[in-house]
């Protein structure tokens, strides 16, 4: 009789803390069911706190693999794009986050983990590091990556320039990048300040763009991130383009 | 079982002295290694240090009364079988997991229920938990049936079928002895008398340890360790008769046979698992012990024994 092949998680021998942080995650029924929990939490909270509304959602109805970029100025901005998604798509969604923010204390990397999915996303050391990670998340079909590509939130609301690693993982890349606007989430919960205000939010998403035939070369990886933030602005309901 | 009850309990109150006097006693010896005989005890200390907060985990569940026991026994068997399908690999099966994990479930309900409709006393001991295993195989075996597969569906069956039965029905009937008439005398000694002979075979065999009681299944595990946990386990029953004050001598005997080499057979079994699959330890869920399993699985044949065994002799309500 041949032997049977088992297949342990490969996290086996990691305390729970260390399993929260280690990325990519090992498929969790109990993380899974908090998670679709705590979305239809965040989401009755966003519908009825901040009026939360969505406009051309149907630009979010695919099936390939997504990179979602918006502006950022409010913890807000990831849970709205969260919500944005169907519940079964939650836990292929990875919106990237600080791991020098999200990953350090407890109860932070607890929410991070398992509520929102977050891909740490180290900054200011190994920045390459992470973009590798995210390029091979998108290897697989149905991932949804969230990135911020302000690198942080914003402190006076205004929409800052966007850094040129989100340049870098989608030259070259048959994959659909989605700009959004997030109207509001400033003066309902600015950077700062201890618990959200219950001012009104709005997300607007844009059509999807794609940069397949562009290369990633030090020139257009920097216009790829400019011309994102211009598509970003434009979606902006002040800016008077819709 | 009642917070009420239990503070008034003579059985209870004794525990609540002499577990933490056993503590305070292996405190001071691992004291005694570290200042006088100057050893290395940095992985006993932390193993040390867990097991305060499982005695007072474990006294303020039992100390919350029978509903508190059963389900704080199921969720310790529902996290245990979770480590087992990590470690198997079954965890990717989430259809075969589910119906285990409702079979567990269904083991705690049916020792809670079975406190309603009270059986005639000494007729049978479980009533409707023995017939929870039938449901859940059958629920285990209908599964590859109800998704259309055959690759592989024998070893998750397996698999699962393996783990509900040591870990949510073997294990499980600890929280039956919840629902007995001497249910403080039973759930403490039984607990109490598990683990202080694993920790006399953990400590015979470091002192006398030379024979390999089962090489190939656990290297650690001595000849000198089983029989020292074995002799412990037969003299408790006489220290602690109070637990049980109408046992006569031959229910003590059989008591100290069945924690002494119940406990190790539980153990044992599971280092087959765990050798079979290639890992040490089943989970890092409980700093100095490894998993949840790995703490839990003497008493996977304690606790049915012990209860077949005093509900063969007196009605056990």
């Amino acid at each position: 009789m041949k032997r049977w092949q088992y297949d342990p998680a490969s996290d086996l021998d990691r305390t729970l803390v260390e399993r929260l942080r280690r990325f990519p995650r090992q498929p969790d029924m109990l993380v899974y069911g908090l998670r679709s929990l705590g979305a239809l939490v965040i989401r009755a909270w966003l519908r009825t706190y901040h009026r939360f509304e969505i406009v051309g959602h149907e630009n979010l109805r695919t099936n390939r693999s997504l990179v979602i970029v918006a502006n950022h100025c409010s913890h807000l901005d990831a849970l709205c794009l969260l919500s944005a998604l169907p519940l079964r798509k939650l836990h292929r969604a990875f919106p990237a986050a600080a791991s020098d923010y999200f990953f350090r204390t407890i109860p932070r990397l607890w929410i991070a983990a398992v509520i929102v999915n977050a891909l740490p996303f180290a900054r200011q050391m190994r920045a390459r590091q992470s973009l590798l990670v995210c390029e091979q998340l998108l290897g697989s079909p149905g991932t949804i990556l969230i990135i911020f590509p302000e690198g942080t939130r914003s402190p006076t609301g205004q929409i800052q320039e966007f850094k040129s690693g989100i340049g870098a993982l989608v030259a070259g890349r048959d994959v659909a990048v989605i700009p959004c606007f997030i109207d509001g989430s400033f003066r309902a919960w600015p950077k700062g300040q201890r618990l959200p205000r219950p001012a009104k939010v709005r997300l607007i998403v844009g059509e999807p763009h794609t940069f397949r035939t562009r290369s990633a070369d030090k020139i257009e990886i920097s216009s790829i991130a400019m011309e994102l933030r211009d598509a970003v602005n434009d979606l902006n309901p002040k800016n008077g383009s819709r | 079982m009642s917070p009420q009850i239990a503070l008034r309990d003579p059985v209870f109150r004794a525990y609540l002295v002499i577990v933490p006097l056993a503590l305070a006693s292996g405190g001071a010896a691992l004291g005694f290694l570290k200042l006088i005989l100057k050893k290395e005890i940095a992985s006993m200390w932390k193993t040390y240090r867990s097991w305060l907060v499982i005695a007072v985990i474990g006294f303020t569940v039992v100390f919350l009364g029978r509903v508190a026991t059963i389900v704080g026994i199921t969720l310790l068997a529902i996290f245990a079988f979770k480590e087992f399908a990590r470690a198997s690999g079954l965890y990717r099966d989430w259809w075969m997991t589910g119906a285990v994990y409702l079979g567990i479930v269904a083991v705690g309900v049916a020792s809670l229920l079975s406190d309603q409709h009270g059986l005639e006393p000494g007729t049978d001991c479980c009533g409707c938990l023995a017939a929870v295993p039938v449901f859940a195989i059958a629920l285990i075996l209908l599964i590859p049936i109800l998704r259309n597969r055959v690759q592989g569906e024998l070893q998750r069956m397996s698999l699962a079928i393996v783990g509900f039965i040591y870990i949510g029905w073997m294990f499980g009937h600890l929280g039956f002895l919840a629902n007995t008439i001497n249910a403080y005398g039973f759930l403490c000694y039984v607990i109490f008398a598990t683990e202080l002979s694993d920790v006399a075979a953990f400590t015979f065999g470091k002192i006398f340890g030379r024979h390999a009681l089962r090489s190939r299944i656990s290297p650690n595990k001595t000849w000198e360790g089983a029989i020292g946990a074995l002799a412990v386990s037969m003299v408790l029953p006489w220290l602690l008769r109070f637990s049980f004050p109408y046992f006569g001598g031959r229910q003590l005997i059989l008591t100290g046979l069945i924690v002494g080499i119940g406990g190790q057979l539980g153990d044992l079994s599971v280092s087959v698992i765990k050798r079979d699959i290639g890992t040490k330890d089943m989970a890092a869920t409980i700093p100095g012990h490894g998993g949840i399993l790995d703490r839990i699985d003497s008493l996977i044949y304690v606790a049915p024994l012990f209860l077949h065994m005093a509900g063969y002799y007196y009605p056990l309500r």
